[in-house]
């Protein structure tokens, strides 16, 4: 009987070989089996003739190898068949004879099963190359559709991170600035109203917001009129003022029919102490009220212009009185030109004399 | 395409008659309103003309000066004549918003020492022809400190009876402060514009003023919040526009949005609601004008950011 250590000694010098590999179903009778203290090998079976059982042909140490190598080397344990008689022998040998005939075919069949298996089952390069091509196309697609949208994300996020914040280009970006309006080709816009525009867009339920691009949550307002009266009467109690009706300088008296609390005193160093009598406020209300013709104060100031221009004259009138025309005449150098020359003298001579009668007059 | 009502309840179609709390002009004074926007609609001007609007806050770099320049020109936009007045004295940069500085060579207090009109001292804007502006007074002159609130009023009665017509707003950009220039500022007006910042800082100064202006008669006071950062109220790092509206108790009428771009238009004195395609800050910017002119209130707020949501084929790039 072969033992469970035999069998797997077997199997562990099949897995040398190539894939596929099936165990050689080697009757249990035949073969004894012993192990080794240090290692399994086949123990040659004392009989007649050399129990060569060969496996798959490979590179790696066959059994028999194992087996004549195990021939020389000693042996503690081996066990003993029991000893046959001649005829005996002649029987178990037909009949071992028969049997090792069978054990070829079986491996014979079993190689040739394991061949076929190769053959039917081929490995995975095999059926790529051998199925149709679509597949792959469709796989190598979908690949660098993801490879290609990743990289632009990326791209996209790196040149969000190096755009400078306000710059034309981000303005663009975020829906404050039109292409089309740097270029003069844009179109007026047309919204409803600030509230539903294209820039404006309520979400579904108007629990949303979006504006300019952004989405914003919206939150109803949960004040009543009741929280805001309560509001009012808090105030009311905390501050008591009254408008400041009577503006007094410090060290003046209060008049008696005078609130208290609409009085304003003003310190005497404020900047505006200085100027509470220099406008009339009557004269003021007029000039507020005053809708066409000239200012007061420049009318005035155009007036006070005018009486000393016609003072100064007045005053070159008196002392002009002292000079004689005629005489003025006879201290007048000869002229050297013509006679037309002079005729033209005495008739400026005369309507500057006019002039000034006219201006006299006038005044 | 249909437009849920999501932002205002005040919503009527266009073809409605006008109900009777709003004021209809005399047929005599009527202007032909022409809108530069192509709406399918007009916001319907609610309340008497002219509508005398404060907007304050008290804190001061919140973004008054920015919401008045908006605001103002949105409303012109919508075909609405207004007339923006800058109540600073002293310090004077609604000009700057405008990017009007050049032309402003007379204020308020040339018109009340007589040396021009008031007609001379309004400035036109030449892109938008019925915005005008009026400053109170240039950086080194002075107003007497009890003379404001009254020459507030006499400009404002004086606006109301001008050869041209009433105008339909007249915004009055209030200072910094509880001081003379508030109280100057909000003397006139019959309702206020509150803008604040989701900061104690200014919630606190916000109600301080919220009271002075309901202690003055002032009852129709509606509420800005600016700067609104929608990752830091995720992260809880800032308050909600809900937060805000709870401790002050007072009706939304925007919510806008922090926007670099309101920096940049600030110092090319160009106004981000002009901006062709429209930003954030502007858009909001523009419903809040549009809620100002229907006196309507927000009736849901942006919370916070979502992420967008991509189909499948975004993930090749679409």
């Amino acid at each position: 009987m072969a033992s469970i250590d035999s069998l797997q000694f077997y199997s562990l010098c099949n897995l040398q070989s190539s894939i596929g590999r099936t165990k050689l179903q080697i009757p249990s009778s035949l073969v004894v089996f012993r192990r080794r203290h240090r290692n399994l090998k086949w123990v040659q079976v004392e009989t007649n003739q050399k129990f060569v059982c060969k496996s798959i042909a490979d590179d790696s140490s066959t059994p028999d190898e194992e087996t004549q190598n195990d021939d020389n080397e000693e042996d503690n344990d081996v066990a003993t068949t029991q000893s046959i008689t001649a005829s005996d022998s002649e029987s178990s040998i037909s009949r071992f004879r028969s049997m090792i005939t069978t054990i070829a075919h079986d491996s014979e069949s079993s190689i040739l099963k394991l061949r076929s298996m190769v053959t039917t089952l081929p490995p995975v390069i095999f059926v790529m190359k051998k199925s149709s091509g679509n597949s792959v196309w469709i796989g190598i697609s979908i690949v660098a559709t993801v490879l290609l949208a990743s990289l632009r994300a990326y791209a996209i996020r790196k040149s969000r991170d190096n755009r400078p914040p306000g710059s034309v280009s981000d303005l663009v970006r975020r829906g404050q600035l039109r292409s089309g309006d740097r270029r003069g080709i844009s179109k007026s816009l047309n919204y409803e109203d600030p509230f539903n525009n294209p820039f404006v867009k309520l979400g579904k339920g108007s629990s949303t917001v979006e504006m300019c691009g952004k989405v914003y949550k919206l939150a109803p307002v949960t004040l009543t009129e009741k929280e805001q009266s309560i509001h009012q009467k808090r105030r009311s109690r905390a501050y008591q003022w009254k408008r400041p009706t009577v503006f007094l300088k410090e060290g003046d008296t209060v008049p008696p029919d005078v609130d208290p609390d609409t009085v304003r005193w003003i310190p005497a160093n404020h900047p505006f102490a200085t100027t509470v009598s220099d406008i009339d406020q009557d004269l003021a209300q007029n000039n507020v009220y005053q809708k066409q013709g000239v200012p007061f104060r420049i009318r005035a100031e155009h007036e006070a212009m005018q009486k000393k221009l016609e003072a100064l004259q007045n005053e070159e009138k008196l002392n002009n009185l002292g000079i004689d025309s005629q005489n003025a005449r006879d201290f007048q150098r000869p002229y050297k030109f013509s006679g037309k020359l002079e005729e033209d003298d005495d008739v400026q001579e005369n309507h500057t004399g006019n002039s000034s009668s006219e201006e006299t007059q006038k005044s | 395409m249909a437009s849920p009502r999501l932002f205002s309840t005040c919503h009527q179609p266009p073809f409605l008659p006008p109900s009777p709390q709003r004021f209809v002009k005399s047929p005599a004074k009527r202007r032909p309103i022409r809108s530069a926007l192509q709406f399918n609609r007009k916001p319907q001007l609610a309340g008497e003309t002219p509508r005398i609007v404060v907007i304050t806050s008290g804190k001061g770099g919140v973004g008054k000066t920015t919401t008045t320049a908006n605001v103002g020109l949105s409303l012109a936009r919508y075909g609405f004549s207004v007339v923006a007045i800058d109540a600073d004295i002293g310090l004077r940069n609604l000009d700057l918003l405008l990017g009007l500085e050049n032309r402003v060579n007379y204020t308020v207090v040339e018109v009340l020492n007589g040396d021009c009109r008031l007609d001379q001292a309004l400035v036109r804007d030449k892109r938008w022809s019925n915005f005008e502006l009026l400053c109170i007074s240039k950086p080194r002159s002075k107003l007497p400190i009890g003379f404001g609130g009254k020459a507030l009023e006499w400009l404002v009665e004086a606006l109301k009876s001008r050869p041209e017509g009433s105008p339909d707003f007249i915004i009055i950009d209030c200072p910094a402060g509880i001081d003379a220039g508030f109280i100057t500022a909000i003397t006139p007006a019959n309702e206020a514009v509150l803008v604040t910042t989701p900061d104690i800082t200014a919630l606190r100064d916000a109600d301080r003023v919220i009271g002075l202006l309901e202690c003055d008669g002032i009852r129709d006071i509606k509420m800005v919040v600016n700067r609104v950062r929608t990752d830091m109220i995720r992260g809880e790092d800032m308050m909600s526009v809900l937060d805000v509206q709870e401790m002050l108790g007072l009706s939304l009428l925007g919510v806008i949005p922090e926007d670099s771009e309101v920096i940049r238009s600030t110092n090319r004195g160009f106004p981000l609601v002009l901006n062709k395609p429209p930003t954030l800050a502007g858009l909001a910017f523009e419903q809040a004008a549009w809620r100002l002119v229907e006196q309507d209130s927000m009736k849901a707020v942006v919370v916070e950011e979502e992420p967008k949501k991509r189909g499948f084929f975004s993930f090749f790039g679409g």
